[in-house]
Formats: structure tokens, sequence, C-alpha cells
């Protein structure tokens, strides 16, 4: 297959020989300890199946495509011209193209003219980022020699994080396309890959179609900014698996599972499923159930749901984890392959209108995090993480919202392991294709109603989905942010309906056109409603329970009047508490260009225009993770409930 | 009881007092509206004389609800201000302005027990309005602050009402009783109730450099300085000023007034953080400006895009405000 510059262009095309998104669980082999991959606070790596690509690789920037080195991905072609730069990272960050921060604005604001391809008049979209005379392209090139765990057997890489649109050789082979800068993105290397002297090509483009689905509040970056992994399967492989733990009642329990499997070559498999303590203690085993499966390369199997008596459920007060261990053997009773994956009972519906976690009302004491390091931008460390969850533990914060984009996958697994309860937000936001100078103007909204549309934001679903779908601690799905609301939102609501009964749907972007109200979202949710609005609400035949997805907009000195929110708690069963605006002030450390010394900068501090300046830091900790004073009034405020 | 002793300068009222052995100085000056001097522990603790202060350096919702566009007017009236009135009473006899030559009447210093010193200023703004500074020295070596901001109606909501005392040189540390913390009046329900010290001058770095460092609910407020600008004293030695609420029976009038205060203590005037952009654009800080509040307007927290804090945190123009603390040297 020939790449095609146009895909940029083409809202149509936003994956191409990608993998499905599948759960993010770790794989072993057979004679390798699980245990010894998994840090006590629940964050796993893998073993001699996984080989990291993070490191240097040679690199060059390119103002537009049609001054980028097009042939660098030829195994003949000479780098020595290239500079090196670190992966994960930003480009900006590293020296490459300026640093910009704009808030609901595209940041070609008075740049370019544009209008998302499809809408009214637009056309097709031809040449609008393909052809530009700024649209960076950032070329990486890296060799490498496969690690001998990977060797002989099938290899895929992931890539958790690149934004905005990349395409990806390998040997001078191309492999594929992918754009969702915040999902991971998976490759079958096998047919190209070698033990030794590899060439792996990334063409990273900055802007392409999807920049209309990632208007976001933050710095506009781009780049490999997540990890890259090179993964190899066993013989017998678990592609996917979808843990479905059920609590009835206080302590009753049930345990379904779905597994997608392949072989290598078709062979018979016994599947052992294990349900334990987090030690894996025998004498704690709730559940084990082994069956026996002919696995080929596209396999099913279903575990139907089992009746466990007496299970600790999960919430944020006692987040209790059970360790589920699937093991694949061979006939010879060899294990293939061994799946660990902390799992928790709990149940989250609507009864009455109310949302409860089981049995009880939810009240959600929660904060929109984006992810934030002031050296690094989103590329964030597991330290950066833990420090996070201190700090919301500490300060009775028991939710979170992943604004507005899937996160690092280790986050998900510590907000299991810490009882966060989780909005896992898909990586979606159009904010000015309906929304200019504050008015709601939606005459060029996307996604909406335009079928053109549809498949990347059904793709984007399907992915945070499909990612995350084990993880105990997801109670919502949210389904993008200030994107307005059609027919393409309404088929992600659906999609996420059909999946998953066992988890809420929330969108914000309905209130804006209630038409849709029936059909996407099952809670009310608003942003910086006043508490009189929320009365109103709830005080006139209101349809769904309520939650303010973002309130208390923490800019500066802010975060005044929290206890009027929090009294409505106990004046409306419906009202059930929101998420803070927000975690972390987005501001980034530089050496001051008069004292020398190092410095928060922001918007605008970067000969960035148009910008929306200080704007980027409403945080409840400061960029450099310092509590904020105001923090002394949400530790109290959401240590009542 | 020992008198205070009070010099009717031409130019200036000098008064000398102690409180239970410990001596204290004050200038009031004539032309610059104002208490010029207070030497305690003989150490200048006053750079410029108090004013009240209306303006705190807005906060990104302040600007985000327009406030400055409905309240700008007391920023300026916050750096400008006419005296309008000063008027002397020493033990009960009114003295009005004591202007020269007046002041050849008295041959030499003059004692008594309670002397009142006050000034009343005339507001930039339009309307017009007033406000007022008075001192009270008693022989017991007390020194009473009490300031009157008069409502008026058509007047813009204001930011604070208070007194602000700018010192001539950086704090050490301070000291309150008080709430933990940062707090405002919206913003308060979480500070615990306890005694605090605090060191340094600190600046709360928001990113965008803003009002910061407040304290509500307030019983007592001490600072600590080593620092002087007088050239023929090198010692750093540590001497601490008091301030205290006004709260007890008293023979005084400006005994009637009030419970807690409000107040920060930085190393910046509002207009000083209102005009940096960035921590790093901020002078060096090299004075202590302390400011003891009756009001207070909220930070509020429900957007930064137009809405104000709630009713009840914020300040009205057209309705009287005032503040009044004691000095303890």
């Amino acid at each position: 297959m020939t790449p095609k510059l146009c895909w940029l262009d083409d809202p149509e095309v936003y994956r191409v020989n990608r993998l499905d998104a599948r759960s993010d669980h770790y794989f072993y082999e057979g004679d390798e300890d699980e245990n010894a991959f998994v840090t006590k606070e629940n964050v796993r790596r893998g073993g001699r199946l996984y080989q990291s690509l993070d490191g240097v690789y040679k690199f060059a920037y390119s103002v537009n495509a049609s001054l980028r080195p097009k042939d660098f991905y030829r195994t003949d072609f000479d780098s020595s011209a290239f500079d090196e730069i670190k992966v994960p990272g930003h480009i900006e960050l590293s020296g490459y193209d300026r640093i910009q921060y704009i808030n609901t604005m595209y940041p070609w604001e008075g740049h370019y003219y544009r209008r998302p391809a499809y809408t009214k008049d637009a056309g097709d979209g031809a040449g609008m980022f393909s052809e530009a005379e700024y649209n960076p392209v950032g070329s990486y090139l890296k060799r490498f020699d496969l690690d001998e765990g990977l060797r002989n057997k099938r290899v895929i890489i992931r890539f958790e994080g690149v934004e905005q649109a990349f395409y990806l050789w390998l040997n001078g082979e191309f492999v594929g396309y992918a754009e969702d800068s915040f999902t991971p993105s998976e490759f079958d290397l096998t047919p190209y890959i070698k033990d030794k002297d590899n060439l792996l090509a990334v063409e990273v483009h900055k802007r392409s179609s999807a920049a209309w689905l990632e208007d976001q509040d933050f710095f506009r970056f781009f780049g490999i900014f997540r990890s890259v992994t090179l993964i190899a399967k066993p013989g017998a492989h678990i592609e996917d698996m979808w843990a479905k733990p059920v609590l009835y009642g206080d302590n009753e329990g049930g345990f379904g599972l779905s597994l997608r499997l392949s072989a290598a070559e078709t062979m018979n498999c016994y599947i052992n499923i294990r349900l334990s303590d987090k030690e894996g203690n025998e004498e704690s085993e709730i559940l084990n159930v082994t069956a026996s499966k002919e696995v080929a390369a596209d396999t099913e199997y279903i575990l139907k749901e089992e009746k466990i008596s007496k299970v600790i459920p999960w919430d944020n007060k006692n987040p209790h984890l059970y360790k589920l261990l699937i093991t694949l053997c061979d006939e010879n009773d060899n294990i293939i392959e061994k799946v660990p994956y902390d799992i928790g009972f709990r149940r989250i519906e609507i009864k009455d209108k109310v949302i409860s976690l089981n049995g009880s009302r939810l009240i959600i004491n929660g904060v929109n995090r984006h992810e934030w390091n002031k050296a690094s931008g989103r590329c964030i460390d597991i330290q950066d993480m833990l420090k996070d969850i201190r700090i919301m533990k500490h300060n009775n914060i028991n939710a979170v919202r992943t604004c507005h984009y899937p996160d690092n996958a280790s986050w998900y697994y510590l907000c299991d392991s810490f009882g966060i309860y989780m909005m896992a937000e898909c990586n979606l936001e159009t904010h000015g294709t309906w929304q200019k100078l504050g008015e709601v103007e939606p005459s060029y909204n996307v996604p909406g109603s335009i079928p053109e549309w549809k498949g990347a934001v059904m793709d984007r679903a399907e992915s945070n989905f499909h990612t995350f779908k084990n993880h105990t601690s997801v109670l919502f799905w949210s389904l993008g942010n200030e994107s307005y609301a059609g027919d393409n939102i309404a088929a992600m609501n659906k999609f996420f309906k059909d999946m998953d009964g066992s988890r809420l749907t929330h969108y914000e972007g309905v209130c804006r056109n209630r038409d849709y109200e029936d059909v996407i979202s099952d809670v009310e949710s608003m942003m910086y409603a006043t508490p009189k609005d929320i009365e109103e609400y709830l005080s006139n035949a209101p349809k769904k329970p309520y939650i303010l997805c973002e309130y208390m907009h923490d800019m500066g000195n802010s975060l005044g009047g929290l206890g009027s929110y929090i009294a409505l708690l106990d004046k409306y069963q419906m009202y059930q508490g929101g998420f803070i605006w927000d975690y972390i002030d987005q501001a980034i450390e530089v050496t001051d260009e008069a004292t020398g010394e190092k410095v928060l900068r922001y918007g605008g501090d970067f000969d960035d225009r148009a910008s929306d300046y200080e704007f980027s830091a409403n945080g409840i900790v400061f960029a450099d993770r310092t509590e904020k004073p105001a923090m002394q009034e949400v530790r109290y405020y959401y240590g009542l409930h | 009881m020992d008198c205070i002793k009070v010099i009717f300068g031409d130019c200036t009222l000098g008064v000398q007092g102690d409180r239970e052995g410990r001596s204290f100085e004050l200038i009031f000056s004539y032309a610059k509206g104002g208490l010029v001097s207070l030497v305690s522990d003989k150490k200048e603790w006053i750079y410029r004389a108090p004013q009240p202060a209306f303006w705190r350096a807005l906060t990104d919702n302040d600007r985000g609800a327009g406030f400055h566009l409905k309240s700008g007017i007391w920023l300026s009236a916050d750096m400008f201000i006419k005296t309008a009135n000063i008027e002397v009473t020493l033990d009960k006899k009114e003295y009005g302005f004591p202007a020269a030559p007046l002041t050849n009447d008295f041959k030499s210093a003059v004692e008594g027990n309670i002397l009142k010193v006050k000034y009343t200023y005339e507001t930039v703004t339009n309307p017009v309005t007033a406000v007022s500074i008075e001192y009270e020295i008693n022989s017991d070596g007390e020194i009473k602050v009490h300031a009157h901001y008069f409502g008026k109606e058509g007047l813009p909501e204001l930011p604070v009402f208070g007194v602000r005392i700018i010192m001539p040189t950086l704090a050490e540390n301070y000291r309150y009783e008080g709430l933990s913390g940062e707090t405002y009046p919206d913003r308060m329900t979480g500070g615990k109730q306890g005694v605090y010290d605090m060191e340094g001058l600190s600046v709360t770095p928001y990113i965008l450099p803003q009002d910061c460092g407040m304290h509500m609910d307030t019983d007592w407020l001490e600072i600590y300085r080593k620092k002087v600008l007088d050239n023929t004293k090198n010692e750093e030695r540590l001497s601490v000023l008091r301030f205290e609420v006004l709260n007890t029976a008293g023979a005084g009038s400006l005994d009637t007034a009030h419970g807690k205060f409000a107040f920060s203590c930085l190393p910046y005037t509002p207009s000083e953080l209102e005009n940096a952009l960035h921590r790093e654009e901020l002078p060096t800080p090299r004075r202590t400006v302390l400011t003891i509040y009756g009001a207070v307007r909220g930070v509020g927290g429900i957007d930064t895009w137009g809405s104000e804090p709630e009713p009840p945190y914020r300040v009205s123009g057209e309705e009287d405000h005032e503040v009044g603390f004691r000095i303890v040297v």
C-alpha cells in the first residue's frame, strides 16, 4: 500500500492498518512470575515479551509537508544530517516549532481561513492540511535489534500517544497510519520485522482533519509524547479480554468473561480462569474454572456469568480488588501465556433518578485532570501520577474526569487501586466549531450529524471503551467535551449503551441542543451552573440525576462559594456533586530571558498568537504540584459527604 | 499612670508616651495627611502615612466579571486621596486644626491623658465621599485606630475597605491568631482556628500576580522586623509590633467598634501586584505592606467570565464600612 498525504485532509481516513483497540492487559510467558512486574500501587510493566522503544531517535523537523524528507523511511536513506530527539516528548518542548496555548479558538485563528470538510459549502477539505504552508512535520528514525524474548514471535508495535497524525514504516515498508492523539495505536510488524538492525520510521504531522476534533483547552503540541513499545505475542494469546464482575445486593457476586484469542498456528488450549485475593493465595480463591478451546487465528471464548457468594465490594473508601489470573496452557500443561488483572466488584446504576453505587447514593467530590508537568507538558511519568493520587486522597477528592481525552494507561490502574471514581472521557472537543466569542453559533459544527465525520468519532469511542473497559474505577463513559450535539454523538452514546450496560454515559454538550437529550447522556450534566440554576432544574420535574462535569473555576485566586454547591447535596437527592475545574495549572517552566532564572510561563509568552494567555492555569495545584491555598477549602467540603 | 506628652509643632503633632515601660513616639503630619512616624523599640515602623485602602489587586475572577470596568474608580481612589480635614482633641479640649500661629500659645510640650487625631479624607471618586481615620492615644500607652467609610449612593462596589500601613523595610516574619492559610469571606470555612507563624512575606505564586495572602477573622497579629533604614543603626535586632482587635470595654469612644479584622501582609502594594504579568516582573521585595481590613470582597468561583461572588461577599459602596484595631508597642 502506498501512503497518501491527502489522508491528512480527509475526515474519513483516521486509521490505516491500525489494529482494533483492545483491553490494556499485560501478558507474560509461562515461566515468568507475573507478580514480579507490578508495584504495590498496582502499576504494571511488561516482562520479556515487551521491548521499550523509548529513548533517543534521529529526527528532522520540517515546517510543512512539502519540505519534509520524503524518503526518510527508506533503508538506504542517508540520515546523517538528522538531529536527535528524546521520545517520548513534545516536539515544541524539544526546541522545534513554537509553543502555543489557545482555548476554544482553533490554533490557526487569524492565520488560516478554514472550515471543516463537508460542513456547509466547505467541500472535501483537500489540501487543507497536506498543502498548508505551516503544518509542521516531525520525521523520526530509530534503529533497533529485537530483544531475545521477542524473536520468532508475532510482534506488534504500540504507540501510547502520538499527536496528531502519523505514518509508520518498518524496514522501508509502509505499515500504517493513525490519528487520535490520546489513545493507543497498534500495528502488526510481524511481516517486516527482523532480529537485527530494524529501521523504524515515524512521520508525525502537527495538524490533520483530527485537529477539528481536538480543540481542547490546552497547549497545542505534536510529536510522540507517550511511550512506544514492541510487544511479542506467545503462540497462543489473549488479544482482548473483558472481565465482567457483577455485584448483587451488598456482597453477592457474579463473574463473566469474554476473550478474543489468537494463535500463530491453530492449537488446542486449556483456559484457566482464577479469582483470588490480591496475593493469589489458594485459600482465598473465589473462582477457578478451566475450559478447553481450540484457538485459531481469531477465536472467541465466553465464560458465562458464575455466581460467587460473598465478595467484598469495591468503592472509594475500601477499594478492594481481586486478582484475576487467566492462564493459557497447551495440551501438555505447558503454560503459554498468563494474564493477570486486578478487578473489583461494584454496581453503578440509576434508581429513582438517583445514581447509586453499590446500592448507596453516589456523591462525586471530583476534579477534572489534565495530564501536566511544567517541564515536559503532557508527557508525564508515574511519579507525577502517584503524587496526584496522594494529593487527591489527602484532600478527600474521590473522583476524576479525564478531561478531555484518555489518559496514560497507568492512571486507570492507580484509580482502581486507590478507589478514585473515573469519568473516562473520549478524545473529542470541537469547541471552536459551535461557540464563538461565547455565543452558541453551530453553523459549521462537527461532528454534528455529518456522515463523513461519524467514523472518526465512533473510532474514538471504540478505542476508549475497548482499552479501558476492564477498569473497575471507570463508572462513567464520557463522550467528549463541548462539541455540541447531533446524530454522531448520539451514535457514540448508543455504542456505549449497547456494549456496556454496567456503566453510565455522560455528555454535557447535549444541553446546548436539547433535541437529543433522550438519546445522549444518562445524566443531566452542566458546567459552571450557579447554585440557583441547579435548584431551578431540580425543582421543575427533572428527568435525570444532575452532576456538574465542571464547576468552581479555580483560575488564580478563586474557589469562593464552594459551600453553596455542597449544601445542595443535602437538599436534593438528585444533585450528586461535581468535578472542580481543574486539577493543575498548565504552565511551562523556561529560563527567563532577562534574568536567567527558572520561571513559569503561560499562553502568549512564546510569541504565540492568537492565544488565551493565563487562562491555561486553573488548577487547585500550581504547575509544580504544590497545593494552592484554596485546597484547604476543598479538603473541608469534600470531607463532608 | 504617666501622662502622654504632646508636642504641638507648626507642621506636625508629636506624641511621646509609654506602655508598661516601653516608650514610643508618634508624629502626625498635617502636610502628609497622616501618621508619618511610629517609633517603637527604637525602630521606625512607618514609611509613609497610613491611608484608607480601597483596592486589592484584581483576581482573575474579578477581571472575568468585569469588576474593574464597574469599580475601577477605586484603584485611583486607593492611590490618590485628598486630606480634607484634621481635628485634634486633647482631654476633651477640641483644638480643631491647631495651625500656626496658634502653636505659639503652648510654650512647651503639653501633657495629657487622651489624645485624638482625626483625619478626614475626600475620595477622588464621582460622587465624592468621605473617609476618616481616627487615632486615639491614652496615658496607658494604648494606640487605637478607627477608620470609617461613608457610603454614598451612586458609588460602585468596593474591592476592600481598610487601612494600609507601609513599613520601611521587609519584615522577617509575622504571627497571627486566626484562620489557617489564605482565606477570603467566601473561602474560609476550611480554615482552622489557631496561632500561625508565617516565615517571610510570601506572595502566593499565582501565575498571574493578583491579590493574595488575605487572612480573615483575625484576633491579633504581630510583625517581626530586623532591618532599619536608619544609617546610624546597623544592628539586626528583632523587634515586634502588635495589632489586635478592639474588643475590650473601655473608656475610649473607639472601643465600641468591631470584632475580628482581616489583614494581609505582603511585600507589595496592590498596584505593584497589578502591574506584573508574571511573578518575575514584581519588584525586589523591600517594604512591608500591612493592610487591615473591615470589608473584603470574596474571590468568587462560579466562573471566570462573568459571575460575581455571591451577594453576601460583595462590598457595597453605598453603605458604611469601618475597621478598628489597637497598635500595641
